[in-house]
């Protein structure tokens, strides 16, 4: 489906803006960042489903972004956000460790992804991987 | 003495009536019970219907107007006016459509009208006509690729009354059974008037039977025509009517009925009718369409249009006549579809599917969730991840290469056959699978069961295995391509050759892989352990087991296409390993989300012992065996790929992969003769020719953190700078590459105190 009018989006997003996401599993979502207008919408929508609970819809629309975008780096930390919320930590680490190679230098999405990675060892009973993942997050977050 | 009578006539009699009647009884519950199983088992068995992936719309998509024109005809856009869904028109720098509706997994998207508007071989912008407003996204509904039926070579395209162009039933109806809404399975006014009309055209021009009569005997298809045979007819036709509405009746019947005839298989019903005379679905026939397909009711061979194209065009006119006589139609609609020619194709589609070798994979992948049973009853709706375009492409590319392969080689025309598997390198989907040269055609599926030696093609698990060692081996590490001969127990001695017949002494390990040195390659796999490099492989994809000699370094192991596919599959992936997929969703016929097969990735190889086999690979292309890609593609590209050639010149293989898409592409014989091909000669070009149409992406992999980029004097392998010649730089794992600096090295003084100094360290 989804012909997503512009207006819409634009509604969307700064509705997005406004309000606070509910219940965010981990820290809030970084922008979507794609020069894309369908991936823009993609995500934006992705998020309004899973915010709904429909997870599996949602992660149909982040793979349909990431068909259009599969480079994007922030597209794969977005899917591993819903790996983590469906309760698949074993992926999330995953697709954040998939983000990360991607990600070049962009530290604040690095840190992201290692700060899920951890988030995700916790999840699965890794603790000391967990803290080691969050070192590395803390690490690249002094960078900045 | 009336007593008498009684006992001796009238009971015996009256006995023998009952018993009759009893036994009559009996024979009618039985028919009751046998007619009610076929109707039900008929009309239960929904075969599962399989979808193409969808034309995804949105701007800055590459795409050209001619190609989306074609993805429209494709999909039976009729051009023209946008008054209804399904059609397209053509301005000077856009494309006008009106999608069809359609239930996608994630929800339903509308009939929309649309202009999308094309700049720089790329969308530009998409308008809804209706609001004005831009659209950031759409999908064409997406192209029905084939159905999983029922055995016996009964194909069905099955359609729900709704589906069936009403123009259609009132023709039917008017044709075949003008008191079909009132009669009760029999209409004996009929019958009179059919007798009535045989006896004066002294023949059977009209059959008088009941739609219901003629569903009940297609159930059958016996061309017996015995009174008694009628009789049961006609108890189960009132059978069927006492049991279900007119309307249940009528689809089984829309569904049933024989249409025509090709080859062992039976053309069933309007739906597959209209696919098989018109090429089109049946929601999309046209007026006198329609007639003809009504017409055929009464004698699919005699009336063959294909055949018999006189006779059919004057049964489909009579049809329209009898249309026009019974108000069904107007004068002028009656005198316009009267001037139409028949329109049917010049050949019939081949088998219910063009694509047998996708749908054979779909299949599989289904059989891991679903009995087969369910998969050709339940009517299920299967979302695939094929790409009709790329599709489209690799049944070219292999069939027009072979063609011109053979005639090269003066072969016989039909001696080569190949396999193409193409994937969407990112996520593992498959966009394309061709089983054969002849792919419209179902039979051996080589992409998916012809397991063949590999040949070179196993060497870049060869290489990861060694790279994975950043403190023992780097691109520029020197390999030992002197002659070698190598014993194990139980195994013939095995003394590996390179494709040249010549050795080459010492060489850096990324040139040994680029131009593939078989014994450089044999004495590093040797060193390495043949296990590790199997455990590699395991680690890539390949879950076929393999033996352990030394010969498996060099390929002499067999694997298929698709094996070898989901193994590169990893290294395009950055060393993150994918299932290779071919089915997205899965939905009920009501278009209740199911099953949703989940994009999956796990890392199975370090990413910088990827990147640097990457590197190599696309050294491969760049200067080594695959440099007769550049025939088809730019070398800016920087094309990933490898040869891979066996024994004898039997094997052709080509596997490589660009910025978005990786394709594996083998040829060979059947019957397994030499076929005088290696890699870049066969496999290459057709991969070449193939993805030219596919306009790929470039390959730029990401450079993992580890990596640094160091200059490497291609002479001595040593550290170089600005002062030597011919230096590369070689990507390296972060203090793996070489501390010593090359004579060349800038500063003579430097390059002389190393150059002492290595003297004086020897």
């Amino acid at each position: 489906m989804r012909a997503l009018p512009a207006l819409a989006l634009a509604a969307a997003l700064a509705a997005c803006a406004r309000l606070p996401a509910p219940t965010p599993p981990e820290t809030a979502p970084p922008p979507v960042a794609s020069q894309n207008s369908a991936v823009v919408a993609l995500v934006t929508s992705a998020r309004e489903h899973a915010s709904a609970g429909s997870l599996s819809t949602a992660a149909a629309e982040l793979e349909r972004a990431l068909r259009i975008e599969p480079r994007n780096a922030a597209l794969w930390h977005e899917l591993a956000r819903l790996r983590l919320h469906q309760g698949q930590p074993g992926q999330a680490a995953q697709f954040a460790q998939r983000s990360n190679t991607l990600a070049g230098n962009d530290a604040r999405l690095r840190a992201a992804n290692w700060r899920l990675i951890g988030q995700a060892r916790t999840q699965s009973g890794d603790h000391a991987g967990a803290e080691l993942a969050f070192e590395k997050a803390a690490e690249l977050e002094r960078e900045l | 003495m009336r007593f008498h009578l009684f006992r001796r006539y009238l009971r015996p009699a009256l006995v023998a009536l009952g018993l009759l009647a009893a036994l009559f009884a009996a024979y009618v519950v039985y028919l009751d019970v046998t007619i009610r199983e076929q109707f039900e088992g008929k009309r239960w068995a929904l075969p599962a219907r399989v979808y193409a992936s969808p034309l995804e719309l949105y701007p800055g998509r590459k795409l050209t107007p001619a190609q989306l024109a074609q993805e429209l005809s494709e999909l039976n856009y009729r051009h023209g006016a946008l008054a209804e869904p399904g059609s397209y028109v053509r301005e000077s720098d856009s494309i006008g459509l009106h999608t069809r509706g359609f239930v996608f997994w994630d929800g339903p998207q509308p009939p929309l009208r649309l202009r999308v508007r094309f700049e720089d071989g790329r969308i530009d912008e998409i308008v809804n006509r209706d609001t004005g407003e831009a659209v950031a996204l759409a999908r064409l509904d997406p192209l029905l690729i084939g159905g999983i039926y029922p055995a016996h070579n009964e194909d069905r395209v099955l359609v729900k009354l709704d589906e069936v162009p009403p123009i259609l039933i009132k023709a039917l109806i008017a044709v075949e059974d003008r008191k079909f809404y009132e009669h009760h399975g029999l209409d004996p006014r009929g019958i009179a008037r059919a007798l009535w009309a045989n006896l004066r055209a002294a023949g059977a021009v009209q059959g008088g039977s009941t739609l219901t009569q003629q569903l009940v005997k297609n159930f059958y298809l016996t061309s017996e025509r015995t009174l008694r045979r009628k009789a049961t007819e006609a108890i189960m036709a009132l059978l069927l009517e006492a049991h279900y509405g007119k309307d249940e009746i009528l689809e089984a019947y829309i569904n049933e009925i024989y249409l025509g005839q090709d080859g062992n298989r039976a053309i069933h019903g309007f739906g597959l009718a209209a696919q098989y005379y018109f090429d089109r679905p049946l929601h999309q026939l046209t007026l006198p369409q329609a007639a003809l397909l009504v017409g055929l009711v009464k004698g699919p061979s005699y009336y063959d249009p294909r055949r018999h194209p006189q006779r059919a065009l004057a049964r489909r006119n009579l049809v329209l006549a009898e249309m026009a006589e019974q108000g069904v139609i107007g004068t002028a609609e009656h005198l316009r579809a009267k001037a139409e020619p028949l329109g049917v194709t010049e050949r019939a589609p081949v088998g219910t599917s063009a694509y047998p070798a996708f749908l054979g994979l779909v299949q599989r992948q289904l059989r891991r969730d679903y009995s087969d049973a369910d998969l050709r009853s339940e009517g299920l709706r299967i979302f695939t991840t094929l790409d009709p375009r790329t599709q489209r492409a690799a049944e070219e590319a292999l069939a027009a290469r072979l063609e011109a392969l053979e005639k090269r080689r003066r072969m016989p025309a039909g001696t080569l056959e190949g396999a193409i598997v193409v994937t969407e390198a990112a996520t593992g989907e498959v966009l394309a699978l061709v089983g054969g040269r002849r792919a419209r055609y179902e039979g051996f599926n080589r992409a998916l069961d012809a397991v063949r030696p590999i040949g070179s093609l196993v060497k870049p698990a060869l290489y990861l295995t060694a790279l994975a060692q950043p403190e023992r081996y780097t691109l520029a590490t020197r390999l030992d391509d002197s002659p070698l001969v190598w014993s194990e127990p139980g195994v013939k001695e095995w003394a590996p050759q390179n494709y040249d017949k010549k050795f080459h002494g010492h060489v850096p390990l990324h040139r040994a892989l680029a131009h593939s040195y078989n014994v450089a390659a044999a004495r590093l796999g040797l060193e390495l352990g043949v296990p590790a490099v199997l455990e590699t492989m395991r680690r890539l994809g390949v879950e076929r087991s393999l033996p352990a000699y030394g010969s498996t370094l060099l390929g002499a192991v067999g694997l298929t296409p698709f094996e070898v596919a989901q193994m590169y599959q990893t290294l395009a992936a950055n060393g993150f390993r994918t299932p290779l997929r071919a089915i997205r969703e899965v939905l009920t016929p009501d278009g209740v989300p199911l099953k949703r097969y989940s994009l999956t990735v796990s890392q199975a190889i370090d990413p910088a012992a990827a990147f640097l086999v990457t590197t190599a690979l696309q050294e491969v292309v760049q200067s080594g065996t695959g440099t007769a890609l550049h025939a088809y593609l730019p070398p800016a590209l920087r094309v990933a790929g490898k040869t891979g050639t066996t024994d004898d010149l039997r094997d052709s293989w080509f596997a490589g992969f660009t910025g978005d898409k990786l394709a594996v592409v083998w040829i060979g014989r059947d019957d397994n003769q030499p076929t005088g091909l290696t890699g870049a000669s066969g496999a290459l070009t057709v991969w070449g020719r193939m993805m030219a149409r596919l306009d790929p992406e470039p390959l730029e992999p990401p450079v993992p953190e580890t990596i640094e980029l160091v200059p490497i004097d291609a002479e001595t392998g040593l550290r170089a700078d600005r002062g030597c010649a011919g230096a590369v730089e070689l990507p390296f794992v972060r203090g793996s590459a070489p501390t010593e600096t090359a004579p060349c090295a800038s500063g003579p003084g430097q390059s002389i105190r190393n150059w002492f100094r290595r003297l004086f360290e020897r």
